[in-house]
């Protein structure tokens, strides 16, 4: 079985993270975009700390949203377990994203055992023209403020909820005020793909303001499961999450300068390390930036020097991953394993052909 | 190999060796002198103090909540770069990495992070992997979790209850059991604001005493040599002081750990309805042999307060400084972060004062142990200056004479000459945090423990000798010299394994199944997970 390639060549795997070793020791600007499990991540950043290069996820921008609600705001969050068991009240805030819509489904189909009522209500908070259909064919009243677009209507819904008069009032506001009233955990679903910074802002105001006399709160449900597992191995690793940079020879963090996408982009990078087990593929080369592919193929990826065949996390090996099912991180057994390497083997090997630096942190 | 440290002054209490010699270890143990008196390597520790590595039983240094503080405040991490003297925070370090290095320095060779939510016990234990040199360990929390209320709400029969916590211990990897505000986190969630040991929580009708007393009952009867670690009502209130006062007279004479009493030691006296009770609290200490406590002393300056008491989290956002905090509706207690300066105004006067009282007034030093319930009080980084505080009077006299002599007015701290000799220092730090986790093969220099040896250079300044280790052994390696890391290595998280019961697992399996729509093995996971050699040491229950 082949699992390395330079350019176009079969090569042996030795040869290629020698190969790929010595581009990365040999560049100036490296970026690094991955999409991995929790043992690939760690060994992406500690290969990132040896080599002096910046880091981001390859769904950077839903998850530097979600990112930045964290960092500059904070707010009120709840476990998955504790929706499933105590709200009766959802509220979808945006569009609600394909990769969480089994989770609403398994809402609707059940209903909450840890409170008196035994019920739930589903509203939908904007979400572009279209309305919600839910699991078992209950629909999500739909409140919206005409093109206010989501931060204006989560305003006007938080104006109104605190009795105050709008321009233009939220559709179905009475039925939802009606509702917030007798609901005794009403959550909201939020995601880093569907909502902007001042939405997600705006949203932690209405729970504030609601939390002043009774109890709700959000539920986090991330733009990437894979990318928030990032995210919390970057934070514990380096205090920052991704979108850091060890660049002047200690993690920085700036979700500006270290968007990866964009310094790409900008031709300040000159080597991009790219790692997906999964199916994004790495945009095109620009200019003479070299590219080193880790990814889950068959066939050397185009335009790369260096590809590495390598196999899915909690598919082809065990693997630990976050699961916005449980709100943390879960330990997956492979289900079909196979002798692919995982990321974080590969990555392993080519930071130890990087010329000494400091001892590896894993 | 053979390593000679060449005469130190020892101080090693569980042994009785005090006074100048040899300390001996044969690869990553402590030996008796060889008979052939020759080693591989001798170190000169003429004109140091030679103790066992130190053990901290209450530092909060990974899981999620200590990860979402971090998320929350990268700017405590950015000032790091630019001025480490003056930013307390951000000198604790943020990284796993640091954390391990920094507690390394100071002597410190286990660390025992007293919050891991069961539900998250993989990511806490993926963090604590993360953390070098030290070995680590966890307390796993339960008593606001929906399982064990409805058993206490039952009456399920003590073993019942034993069986889970046993199977909570056992499959979570934790040293033993906590209980932060028992039953407040499943009450604030019905939208209960304030939650004493008295009070019941709604739905279950199991007040915060029953749920107390069910899990001390149980940690004793498992044998879990901790016993179980009590984060009380109404922390930081004024008048807590009662609070504790009432957990105390719990204890009825089964062994009940407090952890960071500080934060109960206030009264109510004074214009501002907020004085220091700890001298109260002390005597009750005292006169309380089945009780041990751990402060979690207060010093100025800025930190973030990390905890899974929700309740008390939710009423403190508005002191958050900077302006933000986070909280979390979890599993069972869920938690808050709350970023907070603490000035040397009234407020942290009574806290700080109060603090140090305990430290002077329990007399006992097998039961009160150094802690700044990082980094609630302080980051554990201030430990250097703790220690002058107990061993120098003057030292804290000079800080006291700054500070709110309207506070000072109601605490006894000024009338205390008491100064710890480092005698007193080897047991509160070594001897009794290991007496008291059950971990026979340190906390001491005698044959056959774990070669965790500090050395520390005699001087006036103590604070400059405790914070930068002349020399520590981790195991038998050399890890800091002269006060930095010289070998970068990875311990182990001690464990518990108590066996599980079968009764309970079905039991547990149909509930995740049926409450969660989740298979219980969504919550647990092999050693592999952690991807480090032996991640784990397994630690016997009594017999």
């Amino acid at each position: 079985m082949t699992v390395a390639w330079i350019g176009n060549r079969e090569t042996l795997l030795e040869r290629a993270v020698r190969h790929a070793a010595a581009l990365l020791h040999a560049s100036r600007c490296p970026v690094f975009t991955f999409d991995t499990d929790i043992h690939g991540t760690r060994a992406a950043i500690a290969l990132a700390e040896r080599v002096g290069a910046s880091y981001d996820h390859a769904d950077g921008a839903g998850l530097a949203r979600e990112t930045a609600l964290l960092t500059d705001k904070g707010g009120m969050f709840v476990a998955p377990g504790e929706v499933r068991r105590r709200a009766d009240l959802i509220a979808i805030v945006g569009e609600l994203p394909e990769a969480h819509r089994e989770f609403v489904a398994e809402l609707a189909e059940t209903v909450p055992d840890l409170i008196a009522i035994n019920a739930r209500q589903f509203f939908l908070v904007g979400g572009g023209g279209r309305g919600l259909t839910l699991g078992n064919g209950r629909k999500a009243t739909r409140l919206s403020c005409g093109k206010a677009g989501l931060g204006g209507t989560i305003a006007a819904l938080r104006a109104q909820c605190a009795g105050r008069q709008v321009s233009t009032p939220v559709s179905n506001f009475s039925r939802f005020q009606a509702a917030l009233a007798t609901a005794r955990f009403p959550v909201f679903l939020f995601f880093g793909q569907s909502a902007d910074g001042l939405a997600l802002e705006m949203l932690q105001g209405l729970l504030a303001d609601i939390n002043r006399k009774s109890r709700a709160s959000a539920l986090h449900l991330p733009a990437s499961e894979g990318g928030w597992g990032s995210t919390l191995a970057s934070t514990w690793m380096t205090g920052f999450p991704l979108r850091t940079s060890f660049a002047r020879g200690f993690p920085e963090f700036d979700p500006w300068r270290f968007d990866v996408a964009r310094q790409l982009a900008a031709g300040e990078a000159d080597f991009h390390l790219w790692i997906s087990d999964g199916v994004k593929k790495p945009s095109a080369n620009s200019g003479d930036t070299k590219v080193v592919v880790l990814a889950k193929t068959s066939q050397p990826v185009a335009g790369a020097e260096v590809t590495f065949a390598i196999g899915k996390a909690g598919v082809d090996h065990d693997a630990v991953v976050y699961s916005a099912r449980t709100g943390t991180l879960n330990s997956v057994t492979a289900d079909a394993a196979s002798e692919l390497p995982s990321a974080a083997s590969i990555l392993r090997s080519i930071a130890e052909h990087i010329p000494a630096g400091a001892e590896l942190p894993c | 190999m053979l390593t000679r440290i060449k005469s130190g002054e020892i101080v090693d209490p569980v042994n009785g060796r005090l006074g100048k010699g040899d300390l001996w270890i044969r690869d990553g143990e402590i030996v008796e002198t060889p008979r052939s008196g020759r080693a591989d390597r001798t170190f000169d520790a003429s004109g140091c103090v030679v103790m066992a590595g130190a053990i901290d039983i209450h530092s909060h240094i990974g899981g999620g909540n200590v990860n979402t503080a971090r998320l929350l405040l990268p700017e405590e991490h950015k000032a790091h770069q630019a001025r480490p003297a003056a930013t307390p925070l951000s000198n604790a370090g943020w990284s796993t990495f640091e954390t391990g290095c920094l507690y390394a320095k100071m002597g410190f060779t286990t660390v025992v992070e007293p919050a891991m939510s069961p539900n998250a016990a993989l990511h806490t234990h993926l963090e604590l992997a993360d953390i070098p040199i030290i070995d680590k360990a966890t307390l796993a929390i339960l008593g606001n979790d929906d399982f064990l209320l409805s058993m206490i709400r039952d009456n399920a029969s003590p073993r019942m209850i034993e069986d889970y916590v046993a199977w909570t211990v056992a499959s979570t990897r934790a040293l033993g059991v906590k209980v932060i505000n028992a039953g407040a986190a499943a009450a604030f969630k019905e939208n209960v604001r304030t939650f004493s040991l008295d009070d019941v929580v709604p739905s279950y009708g199991v007040s915060s005493r029953k749920i107390v007393k069910t899990l001390q009952a149980a940690v004793d009867r498992l044998g879990i040599p901790h016993p179980l670690h009590v984060h009380c009502n109404n922390l930081g209130a004024p008048g807590s002081a009662d609070t504790a006062a009432a957990t105390i007279a719990a204890a009825e004479g089964v062994p009940l750990h407090l952890a960071h009493l500080q934060f109960y030691g206030y009264g109510t006296e004074g214009k501002r309805k907020f004085s220091s009770a700890a001298a109260r609290l002390a005597e009750l200490v005292n006169a309380s042999p089945e009780v041990t406590i751990d402060i979690g002393q207060v010093m100025f300056g800025q930190t973030v307060t990390i905890s899974s008491d929700v309740m008390r989290q939710f009423s403190a956002r508005g002191t958050a400084h900077p302006k933000k905090f986070v909280i979390h509706d979890g599993d069972g207690n869920g938690g808050g972060i709350v970023p907070y300066r603490y000035r040397p105004d009234y407020y942290g006067t009574v806290q700080w004062a109060a603090g140090l009282e305990l430290f002077l007034l329990i007399t006992d030093p097998w039961r009160v142990f150094f802690t700044t319930d990082h980094p609630n009080g302080a980051p554990f980084t201030v430990y250097p200056k703790l220690f002058e505080f107990l061993m120098n009077r003057d030292a804290r006299n000079e800080v006291a004479s700054t500070l709110s002599k309207s506070a000072l007015a109601h605490s006894t701290l000024a009338s205390i000459d008491r100064e710890y000799t480092m005698e007193e220092i080897a047991i509160m730090t070594r001897a009794a945090p290991a007496k008291l986790l059950g971990l026979a093969d340190r906390g001491h220099l005698g044959a056959g423990a774990v070669a965790d040896v500090s050395v520390y250079r005699k001087g006036k300044d103590i604070a400059k000798m405790l914070g930068r280790a002349a020399l520590v052994f981790k195991n038998g390696d050399l890890v800091v010299k002269d006060g930095e890391i010289t070998h970068y290595r990875w311990g182990r998280a001690l464990r518990l394994n108590p066996p599980p019961d079968r009764a309970i697992v079905k039991r547990l399996r149909d509930y995740h199944e049926h409450r969660y729509g989740l298979s219980l093995d969504r919550f647990t996971f092999p050693d592999s997970a952690i991807q480090r050699d032996e991640p784990f040491r397994e630690v016997p229950c009594r017999a």
